[in-house]
Formats: structure tokens, sequence, C-alpha cells
């Protein structure tokens, strides 16, 4: 597809739902209705807040309350939703949350989100917080429907599932044959980007050398510098924690059960009833998140972490999670 | 409690009552509250002073006065449930900010007296240092939201629940840009406990503290190393941490000189 | 519609005061068909709501095989479950679950049972009690350690007593431990001296060890935390095989369908859902996954 199509493209794309994308937003970026293909920023580093927050919203209503009588679900009409612009690291991590969230009993608020939300994946270049690569999560094989790769001029589309197949059915004005050149061209320029990581993390064996070395020094020098702000797991795209508490109107008769994102890194994450807590130090906390990150996936075999580098981006202490893991390697 | 209502009392020590102007000020809800209030005293609305028996004592302002002391003690005899209400009664206010400091130098310097004209305690303490509290709510001044989940849950005997997270996840969940790391910004944040909807960040302005600390939690070592490596001077962070939140336990370790 | 997350309306019909701070409550659903489609197995949990105030995880107190309401022992201990205290019979509540994996209670047929309770870790142990005694044809000999602080704060401590004055009523030996005197217990040490202690539960070991066929028994433990360490380390002092050494946990859960997150446990190689992997774990799994206990 020629690069100068791409405004019919997206105006296809708004026939299928409402379009929503990477939009510039100061120095920063972030997912974002919007209306024109201009406002699209496809070449984008990174979001602050990963794709989860269509599907596991950051704050939401889940049940109505009748005070002591009883509870009513709040059920939302199905809206259709087009992702344009994901990297392959959000679409694996997707993958990750859809094992965890659709796994009998699965959770119906994210299960109707997600069936109604077609995703669309763009090609990137790694900047200095990436290891995406590291983490075997830089290609994206499954969990979309259709997948843009920038080749200059023209994007090449690569199609992930039977909707994405009809998708570009519909556009065949558009989206053309692609020629062998654009394949040469796309080997190339993924060889090129394959050479662009700067981030290097050892992942063979990591789960077994994170889970032996606890009681490693490192996790001490860095736990201490860390200042339980919650950011990394706000920003990571996998981390899906969330707590839940109820609120009652002033009528005394009727209130709402809210559902919020959560993060290991807060004092009541682990703590019950009673006051005991399973986590009670910050240090504890620290390795946990770094233990939970570093296991695998049992279902869909991927990493619980996908290499995005928003943990390291907007660590306001300045922790990096590879320079955290590395230090544990033994490589700082 | 009488019929359905519960009696309860707002008092004030030592501070500059915005907490008490905050409730007042929500016009919308008022007649709904004290449909479900007996209130035998309310020091901003009325200046009736009893010394009646009450099933919740809300207090703000610091103990800073020998008055203080004696109100508040004689309060806690009269109450069941004692709530102190905003930062004053929580942290002792911004004046605790002088914590350390000689009294008698503070005298002389706004009132150029060497005599105790208000019988001045010498310093200005949290209600919790006197007497024991059974919640605390925060900020400079109290959120109205949670200060009607808090009186909601109290009128129904249930035990409240307060927010145990940074200012941080507000901000996130807001996809506020970060002022630490955007901007390099003193914010106070990471160590500030959340609940305001990171209302200054918002506004573009870094957190000064004003709900106080995360108690147990905060890493106020953290924070200032954090903010010694963004270019602040040590001083210039401690100005900042100390100015809502001086009785904090570190913090107050790095008052000591 | 119904979703894992909508609690069913359960009315309550009976409340028993246990302790000073633990009553035990029975419950009915309110909907025909949910009491129907209510089934579960020793060991599991619900979550027990509080139209407005919130919800709590409980495990279930009784035996699959006996008919009847849902029992629920709960101790009065944070904003839910004091809520749930002021209730009363006729008042309603919202159930989840049931949840978790429950004990293996077909694995351990023809097996001898052995039951280590500390406190409340009774309630429990409770549905694997009345259950091995329900099928006691099935179950080898049955033995239980219940370990108290004091006689006041002994749950079912009628029961215990009885049991230890008629161990053929329920064909199962039982011993008890407890550590603060009082007349009653005192009493009935000097009656029963080889089924009565003072001290912590491990102490009852010394009693049980002629009855413990290491290679015939399984061990099924339910405690306070600090219990399972001095427990699971004389279990396997006497070389019972790891993978007949049961526990269940207790850990903070906002769903119990494995979602939420707070009951994460465990390092890298090996991380487990309390809820849902659990709350039954053998010895094996203590020693693979970091935490556990």
């Amino acid at each position: 597809m020629l690069k100068e199509n791409f405004k019919d493209f997206f105006e296809t794309l708004k026939k299928l739902g409402e379009v929503h994308a990477p939009v510039r937003r100061g120095r920063l970026f972030s997912f974002t209705k919007v209306d024109s293909p201009g406002e699209v920023a496809l070449n984008y580093n990174r979001t602050m807040l990963p794709p989860k927050k269509y599907f596991v919203k950051p704050f939401e209503e889940v049940l109505k309350i009748k005070v002591g009588k009883g509870y009513e679900l709040i059920v939302e009409e199905p809206k259709s939703l087009v992702l344009l612009g994901l990297h392959a690291c959000d679409i694996n991590a997707l993958r990750v949350l859809d094992s965890v969230y659709l796994d009998e009993p699965q959770d119906d608020y994210y299960q109707v989100r997600r069936a109604a939300a077609i995703v669309i994946g763009v090609s990137c270049e790694p900047d200095e917080y990436c290891f995406c690569k590291s983490m075997g999560t830089d290609y994206a094989w499954t969990g979309f429907d259709l997948f843009l790769h920038e080749l200059g001029t023209s994007y090449l589309v690569r199609v992930g599932s039977s909707r994405g197949e009809s998708i570009i059915e519909s556009m065949s004005n558009i989206i053309g044959e692609p020629t062998k050149e654009d394949f040469i061209k796309l080997r190339d320029l993924e060889l090129k980007r394959s050479r662009m990581f700067k981030k290097i993390l050892n992942t063979s064996l990591l789960p077994d050398i994170v889970d032996s070395l606890h009681e490693s020094e490192v996790w001490v020098v860095f736990s201490d510098k860390c200042v339980s702000c919650g950011s990394c797991n706000l920003v990571c795209p996998t981390c899906r924690c969330y707590d839940v508490t109820e609120k009652v109107e002033l009528n005394l008769q009727e209130g709402v059960r809210v559902r919020r994102w959560d993060s290991c890194f807060i004092r009541s994450h682990a703590l019950v009833a009673g006051g005991l807590n399973f986590r009670p130090t910050r240090l504890d906390r620290f390795r946990h998140r770094y233990n939970c990150k570093s296991s695998i996936d049992p279902r869909t075999n991927l990493p619980f972490c996908v290499g995005c580098g928003r943990c390291s981006a907007f660590c306001p202490a300045g922790i990096d999670h590879v320079n955290v893991l590395n230090a544990i390697w033994g490589l700082a | 409690m009488t019929g359905n209502k519960i009696k309860v009392g707002f008092y004030s020590l030592t501070g500059c009552a915005g907490d008490f102007l905050n409730i007042l000020n929500m016009e919308d809800k008022l007649l709904e509250v004290f449909k479900l209030l007996d209130v035998v005293e309310f020091a901003l609305a009325s200046s009736k002073v009893v010394h009646e028996k009450v099933d919740v004592a809300f207090i703000e302002g610091s103990v800073t006065t020998q008055k203080d002391l004696e109100v508040l003690k004689k309060i806690r005899e009269n109450c069941n449930v004692l709530v102190a209400l905003g930062n004053c009664a929580v942290w002792g206010g911004v004046q605790a900010e002088l914590t350390g400091l000689d009294a008698k130098d503070l005298m002389k310097s706004v009132y150029n007296t060497t005599e105790n004209y208000y019988s001045f305690l010498g310093e200005h303490k949290a209600v919790s240092e006197v007497v024991k509290v059974d919640y605390e709510l925060p900020g400079c001044p109290i959120e109205v939201e949670e200060f009607l989940e808090l009186l909601i849950d109290v009128i129904r005997g249930v035990i409240p629940e307060f927010k145990d997270y940074p200012v941080c996840v507000e901000c996130k969940i807001r996809e506020i840009p970060c002022l630490i790391v955007e901007r390099g910004e003193a914010c106070l944040g990471p160590i500030t406990v959340g609940g305001c909807k990171a209302r200054c960040p918002y506004y573009n302005a870094p957190c000064i503290g004003c709900r106080g600390p995360v108690k147990e939690e905060a890493n106020v070592a953290g924070e200032l190393s954090m903010l010694l490596e963004k270019g602040w001077k040590k001083q210039e962070v401690i100005n900042r941490l100390r100015l809502f939140a001086a009785r904090y336990k570190d913090i107050a370790k790095l008052l000591e000189r | 519609m119904s979703s894992a997350y909508l609690p069913k309306l359960a009315k309550i019909v009976e409340v028993t005061e246990m302790t000073a701070i633990e009553k035990l409550f029975k419950l009915q659903f309110v909907n025909e068909e949910d009491a129907k489609s209510f089934t579960f197995k020793p060991g599991q949990f619900v979550e027990v709501n509080v139209p407005g105030v919130g919800e709590s995880p409980i495990s279930i107190c009784k035996s699959p095989t006996r008919p009847g309401p849902l029992e629920l022992l709960i101790r009065r201990i944070g904003r839910v479950t004091n809520a749930i205290h002021k209730l009363k019979p006729g008042d309603v509540v919202g159930i989840r679950g049931p949840f978790g994996n429950g004990f293996p209670m077909e694995k351990m047929k023809g097996y001898d049972v052995l039951l280590i309770a500390g406190g409340l870790g009774i309630a429990p142990l409770m549905s694997v009690l009345q259950y091995v005694i329900d099928r006691r044809e099935d179950y080898g000999e049955v033995t239980l350690l219940y370990g108290v602080r004091s006689y006041q704060e002994a749950l079912f401590r009628d029961m215990a007593i009885d049991l230890i004055k008629h161990p053929e009523k329920a064909c199962l030996r039982t011993f008890l431990s407890y550590e603060r005197d009082d007349p009653v217990f005192v009493s009935l040490m000097r009656d029963h001296p080889e089924n009565v202690r003072k001290g912590v539960v491990t102490v009852l070991f010394e009693c049980a060890d002629p009855y413990i066929k290491p290679d015939k028994v399984c061990a099924v433990v339910c405690g306070p935390p600090i219990m399972y360490r001095f427990v699971l380390k004389e279990l396997a002092k006497r070389n019972i095989p790891p993978n007949n050494i049961y526990i269940t946990l207790e850990r903070r859960m906002k769903c119990g369908i494995g979602k939420c997150g707070h009951c994460i446990v465990g390092g890298a190689t090996a991380i487990r859902y309390i809820c849902k992997d659990g709350p039954v774990f053998t010895y094996s799994d203590v020693l693979s996954v970091r935490g556990l206990v």
C-alpha cells in the first residue's frame, strides 16, 4: 500500500469502528481517539500507557449495589474499536493479557471489549530503552488483524487473521499485490532493525537466575533507590493487578463496586485482614516484580515481560529494568 | 445515636479551618449530609460550644497551645470515634515545619517578645501524638469526596478504607507526563499519598506533598537521592519535604542537625 | 447475564457464636437454581459479599457429603468480616464461588489421614474431617492433631472434647494441645494424658507418633503461617512423602479466579496463584515454589 493511500485506508478503518492510535502530546505519545489520518503518529517510540487501558480500564465501575440487598452487573454495549499502530511488543503483551483474562472463568468485561477490537500493528525501530529482541517479542506472528511494515514510500501489509483478510479484500483499490522488491526491502529493513538494538538482556535461563539469586545484594541496592511509586506497574503492558472497592451514596441505599489498576509496590497489595503482610518490605516487593516479569506465561510460552522499555523510560528514580537484571547477571 | 442520625462534633484546634470550609462548601450535598447527622458543635458554622458526648468527633488543626491540648483530651473522652481531618491534624500542618527551632526565638522574631503569649507548647503536634486517633484523612485541605466516603462508612459503622498509594498512581492513570522524568522537577508525588487525582501535576505543577507522606512506606532517602541526581541541592529538597511533613519520622531525621 | 464476578444471593439462616471473635454462619441460596448448581469440594473457598461493604475470601467449613446450608466460620478481623458479624438470620449476603482446587479426596483414598489444625485452621479442615467420617470406609486410620490457644479461644471445643472422650463415636483419634491453662482443659489432660498436652500443636507429634505410618498416611495441615514451618519440618522428619503432605494457604484475594494478581506467589521459575492453583498445595510445591510458606 502506497503511503499516499494511507488516508483512504484510515477512512475505511473509521467505518469499522472508533479508531484509536498513537497521538503526540507534548513530548509523549498516547493512544487516543483520532478522527483524521494527520493526527496519527505512526513513527512513535512508545506511549506512556499501553493498549491494556482499553480492555482493563484504569478505573471502572463493575457492579451496581443495592445496600443490604444485592448486586447487579454493569453491562456495557460492545463498541467496535480499531486499535491502529501497535508495536509488536504491545501485540505480544495483549496475548499475555488474553491468556490471563480469557482463561476460564473469563473476565466478561475484558472479553467483550477484546472481541470488539481490531488490532493493526505497525513496524518500529528500537530506541535506547527497547529490548523486545532479547525477550523474543520483537516479532508479532499472531494476535493482530493487520500489520503495516513501513518500506520507505509504502507499507507492506501483513495479514494476521481472517478478519484482517476480509478487511484488505475490501480495500483492493488501495492495497495492491506486493512485489519481489518489496519483500527484499522488508528483509533488508528487518535486518537493519535487528542490528539497531542497544539494550541487550541475556534471557536464556533468566527465570532460574532471577529465582536462584534471590539473596543477591543487587536487589537491595536497587530497591533502596526505588521510591515505590508504582509507575512501572501502571505503564507495563502485562501488569494486570487490580484492586476492588465499594462506594455507597449518601442515600445509603445505592452504591457501586469499582476496580482500579493496582501496583505490587503498594503496601496493601499482599496485606491480609488482621495485618499480616506477605510482602512487608520494599525489597520483597521489588524482587516480586522482577520475578513476576522474568517468568514465562505457561499458556502462551511468552515471557511476562515483552521488553517495551516503558518501566525504564518512565521510572522517576531512573531504574532501568535491563540494568537491574544485567547486574543480577553480574554484568554491571 | 438519635434515631437514624449519628451525633457528631466538628472541632477546631490550631489551623486555618480550611478543611471545615471545604465541607461547608459542598453546598449541593449539605442538606443530604445533615439529614444523616445530629451536629452538636461545628466550630466554623456556629459559635455554639458544648461539651456533649458524641458518636464521632471530627478534628482539624494541630495541637499547638495548652488550650488545644486540654480541649482535645476532653473531646477524646467525649467521643466514641475520633477522626483527624487534614494535614494539620494528621501531620501538624505547615506550622510544624518549624519543628526543631527554638520557641523563644520564634516568639521573639514574630512578636518581639520573650513572653509566651498564647501558651504555645513549643511545637505543633499531630493529633495522634497526643490522643488515640481512630481514623486519619489527609489533605490540605481534605478532598470532600474522600470525606463523604469516610462519613458514609462511619455512619454505617463500617471500618473505612484509606488510600495507601502515592500520587504517581493517579498521574499515570490520567496519563499526565511525569514532571520528574520529563522535566527534572522536584515533585513529591512518589512519596505523597494519593487521593487528589494528581491535581497539581495535571496543571503542570509539581506535587508539594500537601497530603503528607505514604505512611510507613514513603522512601524519603530514595526521593532525596533521586532529586539530588536531577541536580537539586540537598537543602532545596529538604525545604520541600519539611513543608507538610516535618514530623514524618524519616523527614524529621533529615531536619536534625 | 451470569458472570464469575456477580455474587449470588444467600440468606443467613443461622448464626452461632463460637468464640468472642468467631461466628459460624449457615447460609441458604435465595435462588433455587443457585442452590442446585452450587457444588464444592473440601478445601474450597467462597467470596462472601456484604453489599455496600465489600467481599472477603472464606473457606467452606463443611463437607459436601452433608446436606443442608452452606457453613462458613468467620473471624471478625477486617472491614468486611466486621460487617458480616453484624448480620442476623434473615439478612442477605452475596456468594461467589466456590473457588480453588480443594483437597484431593479421591487421591487420598486408602490412606490414613492425619489432620493437623492450628486455631482458625480447623475451619477448612472441618470439611475434610466430616468428609472422611462420612466416607469412613474409603480411608484408613484418621488422626486429628488440634492446637488451640485457650479454652475460650478454641473453636468447636465441645466437639474436640467429645472426640477425645469418645473416640469410638467417629472412629478417629484426637489429640489436643493448648497454651493457656484453664480448668476444663487441665482436667481433660488429667483424664486423657495420652491425648492432651500443653504447648503448641507440634508437641502432639510425640503422642501421635505410634499411629503415624509414613508410607501409608496423607497429612492435611492448616493453621497460621508460622505454624507451617514447624509442622512441615516435623512431617518431613518422619519421612512422609512430600506429595502426601497437603497444606492450605491464605492470601489477599480480590477475584478468586486468577485475575487480580494479589495472591501471586513464587519465584520466576514457578509463579502460582493461591486462589486458582491452590489454596491447597503439597509439600513438594512448597519445596519448588518460592515463598509459599
